[in-house]
């Protein structure tokens, strides 16, 4: 059986899906962006071993990537409403992505602040700097750069994890797929056209990714 | 307790067996078929590496539910048909191959490299420096990573719900549904609220297992 590709109905259409590809990165942006913010702080709150603190960011860690994103976004959009809380298919959209990416990052620093090695600490306490001056100063530069691997990852994860949104109905771009082949029965075209784009912006962000990286790598390290 | 809660109970025992059977078989084909192409990708010859490495660029790069999507309906149009199981589990089987591929070669690769050349000094040809130095070093890198891949697998198996596999997701949510016809109350929290504890249970002792082989690793 030959397939017919036709181009000129993806141009025809190029409107819903840009409008999908508008949402996709707009959650993805939000919940990036918090992920990095909550990933930094919770991190650092571990990393610090502020007492309680410590034991409710590990508790949430433990939660959030022991169990499934989509069942998370499930929760937020399903059950929230049955006491009392109503979130729209938008708010659930960016905020499970920086639940779930804020437990990533902040578990990803932690290990980059922790493997920090423990004598500079102390070189530094030596030399008078409170404990909090020695984590900002040192700490904080040496571990994030260690982590920034594992940060990104998870980072590229929360953007394509955006598409997650369908099973809520929220019209990013795979969601707006799925819509134009359930009235034009055109799989083919619009699959192909979206696995495309999603996997540009993904080889794009590893690129921005790498490149970050080598920026900020550590001189002298492996 | 309640009267809804046993027939909801079975219910969802049922969508969970299926979740198991499904991560199994991903996770067993993702494992034997990663393993080859990550072998693939450390080999000399070029022209292989360059084809396993568009395989795994292509499947690591595509979110899951794309893959599934393009599986479920753009492969019917060229007249090939699965049904909603053996759909999910070949696009988790592309998925979790790609990424354990990239496991394996980096394991490998980070074998420093004097150890090979070590071996080769003392007259060891390449298959034989490969399974005496280079492979038992690599497993012990490799396992951490692949105990968190196992996870992450086990996690993404939810996704099967969104092409209508009877998981322990779609079956809470059909659950939920044929409770609110009936009676008018949802009982999401409990519902969903059991399928997190079920995925939790399932995952933590492989996390901490994953933290422990890593630091145990570390410590040599």
């Amino acid at each position: 059986m030959t397939v017919p590709f036709d181009p000129a109905f993806l141009l025809s259409n190029l409107g819903p899906l840009g409008q999908g590809l508008a949402r996709t990165l707009g959650i993805s942006a939000i919940g990036t962006a918090g992920a990095l913010a909550a990933g930094v702080l919770l991190g650092a709150l571990s990393a610090l071993r502020v007492p309680v603190v410590r034991q409710l960011i590990r508790a949430y860690v433990a939660v959030f990537r022991n169990t499934p994103l989509l069942v998370q976004i499930f929760f937020l959009y399903f059950a929230l409403p049955e006491i009392g809380i109503e979130l729209g298919a938008f708010t659930v959209g960016w905020l499970s992505l920086l639940l779930w990416g804020g437990a990533y990052n902040a578990e990803n620093l932690r290990a980059g602040y922790e493997a920090v090695d423990p004598t500079y600490v102390e070189a530094c306490r030596a030399l008078g700097f409170s404990r909090l001056a020695a984590f900002r100063r040192v700490v904080l530069p040496l571990g994030t750069r260690t982590a920034l691997p594992s940060v990104t990852n998870t980072l590229i994860s929360v953007f394509k994890n955006s598409s997650f949104m369908i099973a809520i109905g929220y019209p990013e771009l795979t969601d707006a797929a799925v819509d134009l082949v359930s009235v034009t029965f055109r799989a083919f075209e619009v699959f192909i056209a979206i696995g495309v784009v999603y996997l540009a912006l993904v080889w794009l962000l590893s690129l921005a990714a790498g490149l970050v990286e080598r920026r900020f790598a550590i001189p002298g390290g492996h | 307790m309640p009267s809804w809660v046993a027939p909801v109970a079975g219910y969802l025992a049922g969508g969970l067996l299926t979740t198991l059977a499904l991560a199994a078989v991903s996770i067993v084909v993702s494992v034997v078929l990663g393993t080859v192409l990550g072998a693939l990708l450390v080999l000399p010859s070029r022209a292989t590496r360059l084809a396993v490495r568009c395989y795994v660029e292509i499947w690591r790069g595509l979110p899951i539910i794309v893959t599934l999507f393009f599986i479920f309906f753009v492969l019917p149009v060229v007249g090939l048909r699965f049904d909603t199981f053996v759909a999910a589990a070949i696009g988790l089987c592309l998925w979790g191959s790609s990424n354990v591929a990239e496991v394996v070669r980096g394991a490998v690769q980070s074998v420093p490299h004097g150890q090979a050349d070590a071996a080769a000094a003392l007259g060891f040809p390449w298959h034989g420096r490969m399974r005496h130095v280079v492979f038992p070093q690599a497993v012990r890198r490799a396992l951490p990573p692949l105990v968190g891949l196992v996870v992450n697998l086990t996690q993404q198996t939810s996704l099967a719900a969104v092409i209508g596999v009877l998981d322990l997701l779609q079956a809470a949510q059909r659950s939920i549904e044929r409770l609110t016809l009936s009676s008018g109350v949802t009982h999401a929290v409990p519902i969903l609220g059991a399928v997190l504890v079920v995925y939790f249970v399932i995952c933590l002792p492989l996390t901490s297992l994953s933290r422990r082989l890593e630091r145990s690793l570390r410590q040599g």
